[in-house]
Formats: C-alpha cells, sequence, structure tokens
C-alpha cells in the first residue's frame, strides 16, 4: 500500500523534466561519488577474495600506525640554545587523529574569542578586523606551511631574529615543526571557518534573550554559560567539524613542511601517507592497506559530520521574535578593555595572516634566497606566471578544469536543490544527503577511489581513464567536492522563492518546465552565479585530488600540483618564488570572485559549515 | 463555467486530517464559500480542485470530466493565493499577460485582452509598474486580473482580502462579488473570516477538523445551525443549557428558573424528553414589545451596555442567566435598571447539547 502510493506519487511528480534532471543527478553521483568509495571500501574489506577485516587489523597492530608509546621526535626540549617544538610520533593513524583534534580545539577557541570580540563589543578599526579575520581563508596552499617553516627557522627564521637576537625576549630560539608545525599552520589557516559559524550564530540570537536573562539577574560568565552559549553552540558544532576533516584530510602542511625544513615528523599524518603511494601505484597496483587507511579517515569524517549534522539540524532554534529591537547587543568597553582587545584582535591577525602576507613577499622578492630579510623587490617571479611554459600551462589546465567544473556543477547541483525543495517527490532526503556529503568525504579518499575505479579493467583505454589523461577525471573530482556550495547557494536562492509563485505559473496553465525558466531561473540566477563563482575558485584552489591523479601525466598538471612540485623540492632553487607567485595569483582569483558575489551579485559569503 | 463535484475527497498530512470525506456539489456559476477556523483544511480543500494537492482518496470532477489526475496545468483554474503571488521580476502586464503567453494566443490579442483585464479591475495605467511599486490593494487587483483573463472555468480564492486593511477589505469584497456575478464565473472562496462568508456567498460550507460541518445558505446557517458548535461559530448569541420538559409543537425546554418553547433548529433533530440541550437566542431577534406571533417572554436587570451605532449591545442578567440583547438605540437602558424583553417561539432553536 505505502509503496503503491510512493509509486503513484512518483509518476504524478515525475515529468520530463524532473525525470532529466533527476537522471543526471543520480547518475553523476553514482558514478562519481558512491562507486568509487564503494569500491575502495570494498577492497580494503577483501583479502584474496573473501571479506576480511585483515588490512584493518593490520593497520591497527603495526606501530607504524599506531602506537601509545612515542616513536620519536621532540617538545619543548630544548638543545644547544634551540628549544624543539615537534610533536612525537605515535604512529601515522594517531598522529592524524591528534593533530585534527589539536587544530580543532585550539580554532574553536580562537574563532569563539574573536567571535564574541567582533559580535559583542564595540571598538574602533573593528570593520578593518571584519575583513583581515577572514584573510587566512585566502588559499595558499603549501606555501603558507613553507613560509611558517621558514619564519620558526633557528637559523635565520624572521621570528626567532625578532625574539631572540633584537629583543632578547626568549633564552633560546624556537623550532617549530614537524606535527607541531602541521598544527600551526591549519590553525591559522582554518580558524576563520569557526569564527564565521559562530559569528553568524551570535547574530541570529535574539537580543532580547539575553537581556531577559540579564533581567533576571545572570551577568558575565554565567550569562555566557547559561544563555549565550548555548545557543551559539550548534554554529561551533558546525564549524568545529568542518575544521576537523578539512585537517584530517589536509595535504598542504605535511607537503610544505616537508618542503621547507625536510623534518619527516611532518610526513607521518594519513594524508601524506595516502599521497605518497600514489607515486607506486603508477608503477605497480595499489596496496589494499592504503585503500583501508583512506576508508578509516572516510568513515571518521562522514560519521563525524553526520552526527553533527544531525546535532545542528535539531538544535538550530528558529527565534521567535515578535518585532521589537533586534540589533544585535553591543557594548563599548572601557579604554583599557578596548586597548587589550584591540592589541589582542591586531596580534592574532598579525600572526595568522603571516603566510599571505609571505606569500605576498616571496612572489615578489629575493626573500627566499635571502635569508632573514628580504633584500630586493623584484617582479620576474610574477612574470614567469605569463612567460614559463610550464607554469602558464599549469594555469590553463586549472582554468579549463574549474570552467567545465562550474558548468556540471551549476547542472547538477541547481537541479539537485530544486528536487529536493519540493516536496512532492520520494527520496528526496537520499539526494540532499549525497549533495551535501562531499564535503565530508576526504579528497585523497575520493581520489583512491577514482584510482581505483577508473584505472580498474572496466574503464581501460576510457577518456576517464587517469593513466591515460586525468583531465576529465579531476574535472568531476572538482565538480563532486565543490558541488556542495553551489547546491547550497541554489537552495538559499529557492528558499527565498515561495511556492505560491510556482503554483501561480502551474495554476495559469504552465508546465513545470516553462514555470522553472521564466518564474524560478531569474529568480534565483544571481544565487546560481554567486555559487559558481565560489565552486570555481575553490576549484582553482584544490588541492588532494589534484596534487595525486594530477600527478598522473605531467602536461595535464592543474596548479596546485604544480606549487606541490616546487614547494617538495622537485624544481630549482629559487622556484619556491614561483609557486608563491601562483598563489598571489590564486588568492587575487578569490578576491574578485569574493568582491563580485558580495558588491554585484549581493551574496552573503557563508558557505563554510554543516 | 462549470459545476464542480467533490466525491469522497480524503487527505491526511501525517495524523492530520486536512480534509475527511469531503462530498459537495458545487453549481455553475454559484459563489460557493469554505468558512472554517485556522488549520481546518479548507485551503487544502480548494487546492485539490485546483490540483496543487492530489487527494488520498476520491475524485474531484469538472461537470462530467473527471479531473482528479489532471495536473494543475491542465485544470483551467484561476486561483488568486493569499500573498497573490505576483512575480516580483515581471511588471503588471507581464504578469496578467503569463498564462495567455503560455497558450500561444497571438501577441496582439493579449495586448487587448490584458488592457481589458486591467481595466476591468481599475488598473489601466499601471501596465509598466513592478509589484514591489503597488500598494497591497493594488497588487490584489493585479492577482484577480492575471487570472481573470485566461477565463477560467473555476475561479478560486485563497483568502484573497486576508491581507488588507479593514476598509479596504469591504470594499474589494463587493467588488469581488459585483464581478464575480458579472463574469457569472463559479467560483470556489476561502475566509476564516465568517463576516465576509455571510456577505459574499451564495453557499457556506463550514469545515472544522477537516469534515464539512454545514452547507447552506447564509440566512440558513445563521438561523438554523445543524449543531451547537455552528451556532457558536456563526455570529454572537446567547446559549442557554437545560432539558427537554415537553415534546410537541413547540417543545419547552426548561433551563434553571426559565421556561423556553420553541422549535429544533433543523428538521433532523430530535429531541427526545429530558434530553440535554442548548437553547440558542441570536440578540437581534428580542423585540422590546411583545410580538404577534408566540414568544417567550424574559425580565431582567440590565448589567452592562454599550452603544455601538445602530443600537445598543446589553447584557442582562435574568434570574441567573446572562442574555445578549441588541436594543434599538432610541431605548434607554441605565445599567441596573429592570428591563423585559421578548423573543419570538420561531427564533428560540434548540440544538442537541455537545461536550
Amino acid at each position: 500500500m505505502a509503496l503503491k502510493r510512493t509509486l503513484s506519487a512518483l509518476k504524478r511528480e515525475l515529468d520530463a523534466m524532473t525525470a532529466v534532471q533527476s537522471l543526471v543527478a543520480y547518475s553523476i553521483l553514482i558514478v562519481f561519488l558512491v562507486a568509487p568509495l564503494a569500491l575502495m571500501v570494498g577492497q580494503a574489506f577483501l583479502l584474496r577474495g573473501k571479506l576480511s577485516l585483515y588490512w584493518f587489523m593490520n593497520l591497527l597492530s603495526s606501530p607504524e600506525y599506531v602506537s601509545l608509546a612515542s616513536r620519536g621526535g621532540r617538545l619543548f626540549e630544548v638543545r644547544r640554545g634551540i628549544m624543539y617544538i615537534w610533536g612525537y610520533d605515535h604512529g601515522v593513524l594517531l598522529n592524524s587523529l591528534i593533530v585534527a583534534s589539536a587544530v580543532t580545539i585550539l580554532c574553536s577557541i580562537i574563532g569563539v574569542v574573536a567571535a564574541m570580540l567582533m559580535g559583542r563589543y564595540r571598538f574602533w578599526g573593528k570593520d578593518v578586523f571584519r575583513v583581515l579575520l577572514l584573510v587566512p581563508l585566502l588559499a595558499t596552499p603549501f606555501v603558507n606551511a613553507y613560509v611558517i617553516g621558514k619564519l620558526f627557522n633557528p637559523r635565520g627564521g624572521l621570528i626567532n631574529y625578532f625574539l631572540v637576537d633584537l629583543l632578547h625576549l626568549l633564552p633560546w630560539r624556537l623550532d617549530i615543526d614537524g606535527l607541531v608545525g602541521v598544527i600551526l599552520a591549519q590553525t591559522l589557516s582554518y580558524y576563520p571557518i569557526v569564527f564565521l559559524n559562530v559569528l553568524a550564530s551570535l547574530n541570529n540570537i535574539d537580543p532580547s534573550v539575553e537581556e531577559q536573562a540579564e533581567n533576571l539577574g545572570a551577568r558575565g560568565l554565567r550569562l555566557f554559560r547559561t544563555v549565550t552559549l548555548p545557543l551559539f553552540l550548534p554554529g561551533l558544532a558546525a564549524g568545529a567539524i568542518i575544521v576537523f576533516i578539512f585537517s584530517l584530510e589536509d595535504l598542504g602542511a605535511p607537503i610544505g613542511f616537508t618542503g621547507a625544513r625536510a623534518n619527516p615528523l611532518a610526513r607521518k599524518l594519513v594524508s601524506y601517507q595516502v599521497y605518497s603511494s600514489f607515486a607506486e601505484a603508477l608503477t605497480g597496483s595499489f596496496s589494499p592497506k592504503i585503500a583501508a587507511l583512506a576508508v578509516i579517515i572516510l568513515i571518521l569524517a562522514v560519521v563525524g559530520f553526520l552526527v553533527i549534522r544531525r546535532y545542528v539540524n535539531m538544535r538550530t532554534y528558529a527565534m521567535l521574535s515578535k518585532g521589537g529591537r533586534w540589533s544585535p547587543r553591543l557594548r563599548t568597553p572601557s579604554l583599557v578593555t578596548r586597548i587589550a582587545i584591540l592589541v589582542s584582535l591586531g596580534l592574532m591577525v598579525v600572526l595568522a595572516s603571516m603566510p599571505q602576507i609571505g606569500t605576498v613577499v616571496l612572489a615578489t622578492t629575493d626573500w627566499a634566497l635571502a635569508g632573514t630579510l628580504p633584500t630586493k623587490v623584484t617582479g620576474e617571479f610574477l612574470s614567469t606566471l605569463t612567460t614559463n611554459p610550464d607554469v602558464s600551462r599549469a594555469i590553463v589546465n586549472s582554468l579549463v578544469y574549474a570552467g567545465a567544473a562550474v558548468v556540471i556543477m551549476v547542472l547538477v547541483g541547481s537541479s539537485i536543490a530544486y528536487i529536493v525543495s519540493r516536496k512532492g517527490i520520494p527520496g528526496r532526503s537520499v539526494l540532499d544527503v549525497m549533495a551535501t556529503i562531499p564535503v565530508a568525504v576526504p579528497g585523497i579518499a575520493l581520489a583512491v577511489g577514482y584510482f581505483l575505479l577508473f584505472s580498474s579493467k572496466f574503464f581501460r583505454g576510457t577518456p576517464l581513464d587517469p593513466l591515460l589523461d586525468p583531465g576529465l577525471l579531476l574535472i568531476f573530482a572538482y565538480s563532486i567536492r565543490r558541488l556542495p556550495f553551489t547546491t547550497r547557494s541554489v537552495s538559499a536562492g529557492l528558499s527565498q522563492v515561495d511556492k505560491s509563485l510556482e503554483e501561480a505559473s502551474m495554476n495559469l496553465g504552465a508546465s513545470r518546465p516553462t514555470t522553472f525558466f521564466r518564474i524560478v531561473l531569474p529568480m534565483i540566477i544571481g544565487h546560481i552565479l554567486g555559487g559558481s563563482i565560489l565552486s570555481f575558485v575553490y576549484s582553482m584552489s584544490e588541492v588532494s585530488t589534484s596534487v595525486t591523479l594530477g600527478a598522473l601525466r605531467e602536461d595535464r598538471v592543474p596548479i596546485t600540483f604544480f606549487i606541490s612540485q616546487i614547494i617538495y623540492g622537485v624544481a630549482a632553487v629559487g622556484a619556491v618564488s614561483i609557486g608563491a607567485a601562483l598563489c598571489v595569483l590564486l588568492m587575487a582569483v578569490q578576491i574578485t570572485a569574493m568582491a563580485i558575489s558580495n558588491y554585484v551579485l549581493k551574496q552573503k559569503v557563508a558557505f563554510l559549515g554543516v | 463555467m462549470v459545476e464542480v463535484v467533490l466525491k469522497g475527497i480524503t487527505k491526511r498530512f501525517g495524523d492530520v486530517v486536512a480534509a475527511g470525506d469531503i462530498n459537495l456539489k458545487i453549481e455553475d456559476g454559484e459563489f460557493f464559500t469554505f468558512l472554517g477556523p485556522s488549520g481546518c483544511g479548507k485551503t487544502t480543500t480548494m487546492r485539490m480542485v485546483a490540483g496543487l494537492e492530489h487527494p488520498d482518496e476520491g475524485r474531484v470532477y469538472f461537470g462530467d470530466k473527471d479531473v482528479t489526475e489532471l495536473p494543475p496545468y491542465k485544470r483551467n483554474t484561476g486561483m488568486v493565493f493569499q500573498n497573490y503571488a505576483l512575480w516580483p521580476h515581471m511588471k503588471v502586464q507581464e504578469n496578467v499577460a503569463y498564462g495567455l503567453k503560455v497558450r500561444k494566443v497571438p501577441s496582439d490579442e493579449i495586448k487587448k485582452r490584458v488592457s481589458e483585464a486591467l481595466e476591468l479591475v481599475k488598473l489601466g495605467g499601471l501596465e509598466n509598474r513592478f509589484p514591489s511599486q503597488l500598494s497591497g490593494g493594488q497588487q490584489q487587483r493585479v492577482a484577480l486580473a492575471r487570472v481573470l483573463v485566461i477565463n477560467p472555468e473555476v475561479l478560486l480564492l485563497d483568502e484573497p482580502l486576508s491581507n488588507l486593511d479593514a476598509k479596504l477589505r469591504v470594499e474589494m469584497r463587493e467588488e469581488i462579488k459585483d464581478l464575480q456575478r458579472e463574469l457569472g464565473i463559479t467560483t470556489v472562496y476561502v475566509t476564516h473570516d465568517q463576516e465576509e462568508a455571510m456577505v459574499i456567498s451564495d453557499r457556506i460550507a463550514i469545515q472544522n477538523l477537516g469534515v464539512i460541518r454545514q452547507v447552506g445558505s447564509p440566512t440558513e446557517i445563521y438561523r438554523r445551525p445543524n449543531s451547537l458548535f455552528i451556532a457558536t461559530f456563526i455570529g454572537r448569541g446567547t446559549i442557554l443549557e437545560g432539558s427537554v420538559e415537553s415534546l410537541g409543537e413547540p417543545a419547552t425546554v426548561r433551563a434553571g428558573e426559565l421556561a423556553l418553547r420553541g422549535y429544533p433548529s433543523v428538521p433532523e433533530i430530535e429531541l427526545g424528553a429530558g434530553m440535554r440541550v442548548a437553547c440558542v437566542l441570536r440578540p437581534e431577534s428580542f423585540l422590546m414589545k411583545p410580538p404577534d406571533e408566540p414568544y417567550n417572554e424574559f425580565e431582567g436587570t440590565t448589567e452592562w451596555a454599550a452603544f455601538v451605532g445602530h443600537h445598543t449591545e446589553v447584557r442582562m442578567d435574568v434570574v441567573g442567566h446572562k442574555l445578549i440583547v441588541d436594543v434599538p438605540s432610541d431605548v434607554d437602558t441605565p445599567v441596573g435598571q429592570k428591563l423585559r424583553v421578548y423573543a419570538p417561539q420561531s427564533d428560540t432553536i434548540f440544538l442537541p447539547f455537545e461536550g
């Protein structure tokens, strides 16, 4: 009976257009998301054709992957005037978990403090900080970690020069490297994710709710603990889980640190291990052990994401305000407090923007070779973007991949958003989850899945075979990984199109396709453009699949792969500056895109979160 | 123009019954209103006529044609939405021309019919405005013109006046009624405003919790409610609780010290001796002088009086019972004074007591 009703509802709702939209959406999601991951999971559970936990047991019992005792490393150890802050090696898997947890906690603290300061206090220069706090969002893959490594180098690092040689603040030089280096680099780039989510939640709290609590006698920490914190906790959770996932799958920091300092400790991470096995995969086959490793972080990320998403959906309180004043509660603190806020935010912004500043300095001066400080300004690195044929080709490749991916994302993303927004269609929640989950799927896991599926017998020799040409596969990888941005943006647009606007059109005799193209599309076109611009930018700076699948053919490499090669030290000395120049290009594209999105399309940039 | 027939229509949303086995025939050219408290399912019922909802059970007919499986865009109904649903990216004339363009009407004819429709709703000259540049009343007229222009077989109006201010609401409802009469179009109207329903409708269906409780002309429903729910939902009045003392024509009901003579509200109601009933007395049925027909007489004290223009609303205490009485405004009714009023037995109606 229930099935019959579902079928008849399906028959009624599935007109030609909806059928085509569903078909396109489902087939792309199945071929490029579900199938590769399923195959990878399958491989990890197979031993000589039989279902087995062998590879997982093998991983968990090998000290190389899990070791409760330290296998090396230094933490706050002083030797010959240098304090080594590297962290201890507890095996690849535990290291990844420790790093991701530490980054999540640090980002949460910094993000909440920054959001509370920005969301609850009035002080001079706030508008400037509003922008500066987001600078770390500008993508400078690999180079950011390289810059941090260079700044904290005990031999000639700028920070050590300042703190020890110039100001004599510290008795020893600092050597931040290895896992701690990765934690530092990731914290600096990811805290804005928590900051933005918490700030959005804070601004969404009806001021009278806090005022009522004060009216009843709660103030200070008690007010924060009993009213404010519970109300922004969903925002914090949403931001924190994204940070955790990003940290787990990040390749930029491990590769960047390896390039800067050649300390092997920075490579003892799951993401790096999976990445490096791609090199072996070129010649032989993929070890199921690596698949198992990827499956573990896939499960951690996806389960964490779904749990948090459920919690956030449950706890997202609609504010039931009936008019009245609705401007965030801002107070002007005393002069001393204001100065303290300015100094702490200032320090934070400077520290967090170091990678971006450093990248620009690297790209425009001889800093890469000059030691502590740059000696002269030069335009030679920026000009290589157009003069060096290898560099230009990488740029063109990335533009083509990202452009093509945007077309796919717009088609699939708006189809999904439209179908999901219509309550009548059975199975829409499945589509909703499938379109959101790529946020949580580690890029390297997807890369492994792609390699396994598309280099298999079934696809060998087809245009999708990565060993033949990874270009097309990269386009689909970008499409899938950045799909949530487009879908979310279009959904936001659709939520502003009242259902009755479509119903009025159908009532007047317009079929669903006519209604979509004449009524819905003109109203959401701004959101579609906004979503595609952001998706384009994030595709350009995509790392995980670019540096793995992209490596498979030299003339098909995208920008990020090129940068990773430079930083990793494969290219000649001094080429770091060329990598930095490419990052400057990425930042420029990103700033332009955000400006267009904000000022031309009037779209709020709120795109990172559950 | 066509008659609309609903046969056994049922629609559930989860556990909520929006429409419970509705059987109705809306005559060709009739102005038919669904009236009920919010959430009673009246809008859902109308949406099933438009094809925007699909009934779980039952069939919808336009004339002899079964349209249950027909999608909304093939039904040729004209629906005015509560929020008007004007497309914000289209000018007034584009909004109105839409249905004709979809029907591939030649463009010179579209032009002619659009300006006719706009004249009809007195909006000539505003063709090139965007909806956001119009007042609420003007938006309402555009919404009306947009559906009238396609000559729909059935006009559907979903609380079209609820977003207008009180004065405009009265003006518009008269205009809508005039238009409907002029065009002779079968019209289904949804509202929760009983006064609006009374003024505008040929017949009213009162719906509660998905179920149609009574169908009838405004006078029938007002004067002969078929249940205490209807009697209390429609209009003001005094409800006296009592039990049947003697049967006959008229029957006698005892409520405390009062003996009331009257009749069952509708013939379907059968009174039994000792049955608990409610006696309903409308405020305007009271007279200051004994009428020529048989009557009930009440004597009591004025407790409260409010002058409302054409009459004075008086609450009087009659041996412990509170009576609401409309007294002509030329009669002086000082609070605390004795007052004697008469209610014709034909206006004294009995209904089975509920709950």
